[in-house]
């Protein structure tokens, strides 16, 4: 007979986790929550959670940290553990079959139009993980049929309905007040029940994956799991830090102004101080205006996430974003502050976006103007027309109201040291990741027609790496007036270059008649337009790093090529000398005339 | 006529598998030869044909069915080799091939450079047009958009269009009319219409397909045109039969018309090969498999639920999100990147990785001595005890012990640990990071992993495949004899299949059974056309399938849901809602029965079942199976100082092994680890009952009782 020996290198010691079993076990965390995702994503009712991916999935532990949130957005995934902080301190009941509804922006939430569905993962009788599952409604019964109001004075202005984390469902079942509280609120209900029923049906799946991890690995060993997981997460933060030069930089942005309450724009400053002996990073973020009586404050969950987002995008890439890397940077943060923790009752309904987005691309260009090799331009800040929530009725289905938002437009990305802006960024708060709505699949859900969509030429800010250009969309309703709400930022104050790099184009916010002549419209605003008219945008794209004139004059021709830079502009921008004037594939660089160029006006 | 060929050109090797009147499996193998395939074809036809003491010529004038397989549409896009090609768009949408649908993987902080286009912008060409998404025309076309078009595609030196207009789908009056004035001007310039090559909603994924046809047409013509001719020159005068990416044959005509479908053909091939094997070796009519096939640099998962093997329409060359989607349905096989060749390395923090680099089959894993000095999954598993030094791949590779330690020896030292343990601990990452991946895809699509079995091919999938079923909690694993050519082997048992799509977008709660019959009566109509086209190749029964895509109100993405007609030939829509609610409930885990269902696109799938080939029975066993040599083993969970290695080309019908063990196979090696039990069936394969992790320990203490 052979002899075996069994050896298993996976023990379930006390002491350190084995290294194998760290990466397997946080593999198939990463991999749990990817399919929370993919339920969402597949059987979401609403846009803006099955056509535009506007939602996060997270998982926490059982003491509020922060444990895997695979690909959520940056602007929602980073507070997730204060959600679950105010579960268990509200909650104290908690039990089995308990599901949660929040969207309470003073106790943990991003804003009010992302309900999040929180369910404790019980394991032998202990509070081991919690489940989150949050999404962007398309109607949250706001006192306008938006669920960004930049405008609102105060949250009841603001209109929203309200759960600060309560139970939606107990023993597995629903509890049926909280769902007709919504149904009688919320304008579109059977959409929001679908999207309800999605983030329940995510969040319940990740439960019963995590149970079963329970089972494999037993509670000791996945306690030891998390603790040595925020360990290593910590420790790559920590070396990641060490690799920049260390030092303090204060950083300022600025977002558009609010027409009748900061008519100068909002001046944000985020003063960092890299110690790079502790390796530690410290964000100050308390000189700054207090609260204003307008939906554009961040809530505490948004200026953490935001601020986090800007350290990660200027730091190297693959530093698991959890408790235990952020650890090693402490942010300071001040009460009624317009980025720090709000004031009762100033609204935050649009905080994950406009104020947001300036939180994220001020703090990475304030890491990259004083730092060379490290941080990242200033990208697409609020979104804009071509991202308008519509509402109106539809005659096709017998007058049928629907409200919901679009992602028809494109946003330019920011230039990193290294690599150009990303075209399909959107802006900073999602970088990327929302996906955009098809041309006629939103011809088919709504009754508008969109007329044009076409990257928008020259609008990227130049740099030896360019941002991405900005697209130029429109669109209108075929039969009813339809009404479009909407929040532009970049108007103003478009995106920036850093270390010599140039500015985007800034937006431009526009309404078409029905002769076809254009006019600029106001940056945030809610218009009805008639049969015949259209709402658009020419877009903002993402500022360059590093001067133009350093830029390969063959990636130059590519730009070209690609319709994102005009032969003019390629001359007098970047310095480089095309040999015809049209893009082909024949069109070559002039090497001696771009040489010509470079060295004159330099 | 004795002899059935067939061949899958990879871009490596060109694979051969030929059967014999009597049911015997021929293999062959040879270098990929691209100037002209049929060199490469020739040469491995040759050694099967030598063997049975024939000339080429001779064999191919009795062989009646040649199934052929190529990755040469797919190379020829990945090293941008395409005919140059043109876009004619609507006006105002010329970007929508560089916007495709947002998304991108890898999350929020992993910056990396945008994919350009898969038509450049400046041949990408406004049509003056729109219609609705009713299919009424909002602006005529302008007809001088198109001629100055076609200017301009002269001025390029345009080898291709494609025609992608909005809606046309509904109304295809505009990409017929500029198709006429194309045929008219550019006649010699092969072209793709959206609305025939891929009526599906969603313009990206229209237009993609499109443009990717289109580019492929010159070349797949030319180059089907010529292997034919060289066949018939060579004396081959039986059917030819070109693999789909629908995992079907096509006559050669069909693919030279749509040679997207020739896009991942090969690996396409497998789950037909697992298929076959389910229903033979399993004895399962309906069987339930997760097809695995590995390779050096990816893992290639394939699903058959009930005897049905699973379609995908979200097939990218590239990465998700950011390459190019082919947009047309194919079998869903999944690349993982996990393959013999994936590099194990640990990081600053310590954590260790496997993949997804690759030292692919240049340089190699260590072990090769090709210059590779990174330790990777197949340096790990020499060190382990589970290959034999001399002898792999059938003895032309010998693999060197002593570079596979070194390399790995970094990786112990970083963990404070052992080479042994170093290299046992890679293995369960790579196992586990398929079985992550695997479990991802099976789960989203309703299917449990525990309720398959594992069919396994390719020349690195014996290594782990046990721990990956036991991990996946699968029971029982097969290996073909075939396994070192799956895709081959999968093209001899394929049928002729064709789908055919039409869009008639209606609700169940107010069904426009007109427009339904319309799209029925269409499908009708292309699908006699196919049959009559396959006539000739003399299929012995023809199946047909109706499904419509469809949803909730207000969900953007469909399921294909079987459709029903009563005895008057319309829908029958309360069958169709149930069998959506069910379909709903069972991949979702929610359903909402209360909604109604909206319908968007028709489909009649046409399945020609060609003859097969004859089975062969293996030999009984005759005795025990006898070991060719024993030597200390360090499986997963369990060391085996005194582990048995046998040759599997000695194991008869009915052989029966229990782990711990090695089972040496030409192109293959199988570990068969502690508690599991192989046997070989009468089909010559190997079923493996892998037991489970869990009871490791009650085997042990088993074995020592026995001891």
């Amino acid at each position: 007979m052979t002899a075996v020996t069994e050896s298993v290198p996976a023990s379930a010691s006390p002491g350190k986790t084995d290294p194998i079993l760290l990466a397997v076990i946080s593999n198939r965390l990463d991999s749990i929550v990817r399919e929370m995702e993919n339920t969402l994503l597949r059987t979401g009712r609403s846009g803006v959670l099955n056509m535009a991916r506007d939602f996060s999935c997270a998982i926490t532990t059982g003491d509020n940290e922060l444990l895997s949130s695979a690909e959520g957005l940056p602007c929602h995934i980073f507070g997730a553990h204060l959600m679950t902080a105010a579960m268990t301190e509200l909650q104290p009941d908690l039990a089995e079959g308990d599901a949660f509804l929040h969207n309470d922006p003073y106790r943990g939430n991003s804003h009010a139009a992302d309900h999040t569905i929180l369910i404790p993962v019980f394991f032998e009788g202990e509070h081991l993980f919690t489940t989150l599952a949050k999404a962007h409604q398309a109607d949250i019964g706001n006192s306008e049929p938006s669920t960004y109001m930049p405008f609102a004075k105060d949250v009841y202005q603001e209109g929203a309905l309200i759960f600060p984390c309560v139970r939606v469902q107990k023993d597995y079942s629903d509890v049926d007040d909280i769902i007709r509280m919504c149904r009688a609120r919320i304008r579109v209900p059977e959409q929001w029940y679908g999207d309800y029923l999605a983030m329940v049906g995510a969040a319940r799946v990740a439960e019963a994956r995590l149970k079963e991890l329970g089972e494999r690995y037993g509670r000791a060993t996945l306690k030891a799991f998390i603790r040595d997981w925020m360990d290593y997460s910590e420790d790559r933060m920590a070396q990641a830090i060490a690799k920049l030069p260390g030092g303090s930089t204060v950083g300022t942005g600025r977002h558009d102004p609010i027409p009748g309450v900061l008519p100068n724009g909002i001046e944000i400053t985020v003063k960092l101080d890299v110690d790079t002996q502790e390796r530690r990073i410290t964000v100050d973020l308390r000189d700054n205006i207090d609260c204003i009586p307008a939906g554009v404050n961040e809530s505490e969950a948004c200026t953490v996430s935001n601020v986090m987002a800007g350290i990660f995008n200027s730091l190297e890439t693959g530093i698991p974003a959890n408790s235990g890397s952020f650890r090693r940077i402490e942010l300071l943060l001040r009460e009624n502050c317009i980025v720090g923790k709000p004031r009762f009752p100033h609204s935050t309904s649009v905080a994950t976006t406009n104020v947001g987005d300036r939180l994220t691309v001020t703090t990475q260009k304030a890491v990259a103007d004083a730092w060379a090799g490290f941080g990242a331009a200033e990208g697409a800040t609020g979104l804009g027309p071509g991202f308008s929530v519509v509402s109106g009725v539809d005659r096709r289905t017998g007058g049928e109201p629907y409200v919901n938002q679009v992602f028809l437009g494109s946003q330019g990305g920011p230039a990193h040291p290294d690599i150009d802006g990303w075209v399909t960024y959107g802006l900073a708060v999602a970088a990327g990741l929302m996906f955009r709505d098809s041309i006629e699949l939103s011809e088919l859900k709504y009754p508008f027609r969109v007329e044009e969509l076409r990257i928008r030429t020259d609008s990227e800010g130049a740099g030896r790496r360019r941002g991405a250009p900005g697209a130029t969309v429109a669109f209108g309703p075929k039969w009813d007036p339809m009404e479009a709400a909407y929040v532009t930022d970049c108007v103003s104050f478009p995106p920036r270059g850093t270390q010599g790099g140039g500015s985007a184009a800034r937006n431009v916010a526009f309404a078409r008649d029905t002769a076809d002549a254009e006019r600029e419209i106001v940056p945030l605003g809610a218009i009805t337009l008639q049969p015949g008219e259209r709402i658009g945008q020419h877009s903002t794209g993402g500022g360059g790093y590093g001067h133009p004139f350093e830029r390969e004059p063959e990636r130059v021709l590519q730009d070209v090529r690609l319709g994102f830079v005009s032969i003019e502009r390629a001359r007098d921008v970047y310095g480089v000398a095309l040999d015809g004037d049209r893009p082909s594939a024949a069109l070559a660089v002039d090497a001696d005339g771009t040489a010509a160029l470079r060295s004159a006006s330099r | 006529m004795a002899f059935r060929i067939s061949v899958d050109t990879g871009g490596t090797f060109t694979d051969v598998v030929i059967t014999d009147a009597d049911g015997g499996i021929h293999i062959g193998k040879a270098l990929t030869t691209y100037q002209r395939a049929f060199d490469g074809v020739s040469t491995a036809v040759e050694q099967v044909a030598s063997r049975l003491g024939l000339s080429v010529r001779e064999l191919l004038a009795d062989t009646s069915h040649f199934a052929y397989g190529t990755t040469r549409s797919t190379n020829a896009i990945v090293e941008k080799k395409t005919a140059v090609t043109a876009l004619f768009t609507t006006a105002g949408f010329p970007d929508t091939l560089l916007l495709r649908e947002g998304g991108r993987l890898g999350g929020a902080f992993s910056p990396r450079e945008f994919e350009p286009p898969y038509v450049p912008r400046y041949l990408t060409f406004e049509i003056g047009e729109r219609i609705d998404s009713d299919g009424t025309v909002h602006q005529e076309l302008d007809e001088s958009t198109v001629i100055s078009a076609i200017r301009e595609c002269r001025r390029h030196g345009v080898e291709a269009i494609g025609v992608s207009l909005l809606w046309s789908t509904v109304n295809a009056a505009h990409e017929l009319a500029v198709d006429r004035m194309l045929a008219e001007h550019m006649p010699e310039v092969p072209r793709t219409l959206s609305h025939r090559l891929n009526p599906v909603l969603r313009e990206y994924r229209r237009t993609s397909s499109t443009v990717i046809d289109a580019s492929l047409k010159p070349l797949m013509q030319s180059f089907l045109a010529q292997l034919s001719d060289d066949l018939v020159a060579a004396g081959f005068t039986g059917r030819l039969l070109i693999s789909t990416s629908y995992g079907g044959s096509w006559p050669v005509g069909r693919m030279a018309d749509r040679p997207i479908y020739s896009v991942g053909s090969g690996p396409s091939m497998a789950p037909i090969a697992a298929l076959h094997a389910g229903r033979t070796t399993l004895a399962e009519e309906r069987p339930n498999v997760l097809v695995c096939d590995t390779g050096g640099t990816t893992f290639d998962v394939g699903l058959i639920s009930d005897g049905t093997i699973h379609f995908s329409a979200d097939t990218w060359l590239g990465q998700k999100w950011t390459g190019h989607i082919t947009g047309t349905k194919s079998v869903d096989v999944r690349s993982i990147g996990a393959g013999g060749g994936s590099i194990i390395s640990v990081d600053s923090s310590g954590l260790v990785r496997v993949g997804p680099e690759s030292a692919g089959a240049d340089p190699g894993p260590a072990c090769y001595g090709r210059g590779g000095i990174r330790p990777t999954v197949t340096d790990a598993a020499l060190v382990l005890g589970y290959f034999d030094p001399i002898g792999f791949i059938g003895g032309t590779l010998s693999l060197d012990v002593d570079a596979a330690r070194a390399a790995l020896q970094p990786i112990a030292d970083r963990l404070g640990t052992s080479v042994e343990h170093a290299a046992r601990g890679a293995l369960v990452i790579a196992s586990q990071n398929i079985v992550s991946a695997v479990r991802e895809m099976t789960i989203s699509q309703g299917v449990d992993p525990r309720d398959l079995s594992i069919i396994a091919g390719g020349g690195a999938s014996g290594v782990n495949i046990v721990q990956i079923a036991r991990e996946l909690g699968v029971g029982t694993v097969v290996l073909p004899k075939t396994a070192g050519a799956l895709s081959a082997a999968g093209a001899l048992n394929a049928d002729l299949i064709s789908d055919f799509t039409a869009s008639a977008f209606t609700t169940t709660r107010s069904f426009d059974a007109e427009a339904a019959a319309g799209a029925l009566a269409s499908l009708a109509e292309q699908a006699q056309q196919f049959v009559d086209e396959i006539d000739s190749l003399a299929p012995v029964a023809v199946h047909t399938q109706l499904s419509v895509d469809a949803r909730y109100p207000g969900q953007v993405w469909e399921l294909e849901t079987p459709v029903t007609l009563k005895d008057d030939g319309s829908v029958d829509l309360e069958a169709l809602e149930a069998a959506f609610h069910a379909h709903h409930l069972r991949v979702f885990q929610v359903n909402d029965p209360s909604q109604h269902v909206e319908c968007l696109i028709w489909k009649r799938r046409v399945t020609a079942e060609l003859d097969k080939p004859a089975q062969r029975v293996a030999p009984a066993a005759t005795g025990d199976p006898e070991p060719v040599r024993v030597r200390p083993v360090l499986f997963a969970f369990a060391d085996a100082p005194e582990t048995p290695v046998y040759d599997g080309a000695a194991l008869g019908a009915g052989s029966t092994i229990h782990g711990p063990a090695i089972i040496l196979e030409a192109t293959t090696t199988l570990v068969v680890d502690p508690g599991a039990t192989v046997v070989v069936a009468p089909t010559s394969d190997y079923i493996i009952t892998t037991g489970s992790n869990d009871s490791l320990g009650a085997f042990a203490a088993r074995e020592g009782a026995l001891a």
